[in-house]
């Protein structure tokens, strides 16, 4: 039997900002406690300050929980192993405008350890299955919001990662572009692939995932299975609303 | 380590690249326009040690020049990829702190080498067009001043990850640079106060790098190759600034 691919266990997150006498501490996330099986696509719903990207960075090893545990494959964050293992989209990736998409994953390739036939193979199928293969040609300059957006999901996918952590992956794209990240997404998962993410969009959750976690002001306030929200009237709407308010 | 040292050279190149782009050849024609102006007043107003002159001065605008850029470089390096978030596709990936830190180094240490080398030839066209050849020791001039960018980058991007802003890097960086050209005068100093400013002064030339070490046409008025205590002083302060800064970067969190 496998162990879970992300656990949290009272975790808690506080920022300290520095001030010029003492300083100001702010509590992100607190006795956050939860699991992520193999293989399951999970939500993260929560208003603006619920804690979501702090999740996320505590996932991929930006931060360092203040108090608890976070584990990926039953190993620290910020080891080696647990890194080659996931693959990360945050929100808004930023890329060198004059730069090819080819030449930014080459770069990002090179960084997960990828290298000669390995890393051409990787850059040409991350390209593929994002449909920027067309764009190959192209400066990143020259790139609409949905294309920068396919961009980072190719990143993310580069070196096939176990577990994608995707914040807010659909955020300002156009509807043909959903549909084509969701699709990529579903086959990803269909491939084994356990995959988390943040959105603002209720409905994108609910096509995608199968369980989702609702924050409250950094507290994990509810747990849904798709089983429940197909079941209530108003669907997961009606229950997101009816935890935050 | 092979694949920390891949990802080291990774970060290297992304970084030459990125700065071979952006900034290069405005610097490159600053540098050219204001060393023909100069070469032109100098011709004017030198005489008969117009090659002397030329010479010092091409030198002295080549050393200020990619100062100019390692500094600015350094002092936004870090700053930039935190505000951008390109960190968080670096440091989410198996990427060592000590291997992304050394490749950044690296990269603004190869782009000043580029700088230098290809200014160095664009000054000894202009001398040669003036009728000039080769001035002694010139390579090891161009070599003193990369000594001095490579101590006062890692300096600077050891300050970056504490200061608030780039500004204040480049000051504190600046400041750093004019004083590292006065500790012969410093040591004087000390020598002549004694008691607790002599004292002070003492200490205060450790925490400063002697940079007239690597002022190769500088020594005893002429020309003559570094010595060993300019590489061994270059050595120790990339060094300690570097594993300041790796100290500084290992608990940063993004």
């Amino acid at each position: 039997m496998t162990g879970p691919t992300v656990s949290f266990r009272g975790v808690e997150k506080t920022y300290r900002r520095p001030q010029l006498l003492g300083a100001v501490y702010h509590t992100a996330v607190k006795e956050l406690s939860f699991e992520i099986p193999a293989g399951e696509v999970t939500g993260l719903l929560g208003l603006n300050g619920a804690g979501k990207t702090t999740i996320m960075k505590l996932i991929t090893g930006l931060l360092f929980p203040t108090a608890g545990s976070v584990e990926i494959f039953g190993l620290p964050p910020t080891s080696r192993a647990a890194k080659g293992s996931v693959g990360f989209l945050p929100e808004l990736p930023y890329f060198s405008p004059q730069e090819s998409p080819g030449a930014v994953l080459a770069y990002y390739g090179r960084l997960s350890g990828l290298g000669g036939p390995d890393l051409a193979a990787g850059v040409e199928g991350a390209l593929r299955r994002t449909g920027l293969e067309p764009h190959a040609g192209k400066r990143i300059s020259e790139f609409s919001k949905g294309m920068l957006q396919r961009l980072g999901l190719a990143q993310a996918l580069l070196h096939k990662p176990r577990l994608l952590v995707l914040d807010e992956p659909v955020s300002g794209l156009d509807p043909l572009a959903i549909h084509d990240i969701r699709g990529l997404l579903a086959a990803l998962n269909a491939d084994g692939c356990t995959i988390f993410l943040s959105s603002h969009s209720i409905s994108e959750v609910e096509k995608l995932c199968s369980r989702v976690l609702i924050m409250v002001r950094g507290s994990l306030a509810r747990t849904v299975t798709r089983a429940e929200w197909e079941a209530a009237p108003g669907g997961l709407e009606a229950i997101f609303v009816e935890t935050v308010k | 380590m092979k694949n920390t040292l891949y990802a080291a050279a990774a970060v290297a190149s992304n970084s030459f690249r990125e700065s071979v782009r952006n900034r290069f050849f405005t610097l490159f024609a600053v540098f050219a326009f204001t060393s023909i102006y100069a070469s032109v007043l100098a011709g004017v107003m030198a005489v008969d040690q117009e090659g002397r002159v030329l010479a010092d001065m091409g030198l002295a605008l080549i050393e200020l020049t990619a100062l100019a850029y390692a500094l600015f470089s350094a002092s936004s390096s870090l700053l930039k990829e935190a505000e951008t978030k390109t960190i968080y596709l670096v440091f989410s990936r198996p990427v060592p702190r000590w291997s992304y830190l050394a490749g950044k180094l690296a990269g603004v240490l190869l782009t000043s080498a580029f700088m230098l080398a290809v200014m160095g030839l664009m000054h000894l066209l202009l001398l040669s067009f003036r009728g000039f050849g080769v001035p002694p020791f010139y390579a090891w001039a161009l070599g003193g001043s990369f000594l001095k960018l490579a101590v006062i980058t890692s300096f600077a991007f050891f300050v970056s990850l504490f200061s608030t802003s780039p500004v204040s890097t480049l000051v504190i960086s600046g400041i750093l640079w004019t004083l590292g050209h006065f500790v012969p005068e410093t040591r004087f100093l000390a020598d002549q106060a004694g008691g607790l400013k002599g004292t002070a002064l003492n200490a205060a030339v450790w925490l400063i790098p002697n940079l007239q070490l690597f002022n190769a046409r500088d020594v005893s008025g002429s020309a003559c190759v570094l010595g060993a205590p300019a590489f061994v002083s270059a050595a120790a302060w990339v060094g300690g600034s570097y594993l300041a800064a790796l100290w500084l970067l290992r608990r940063k969190e993004f």
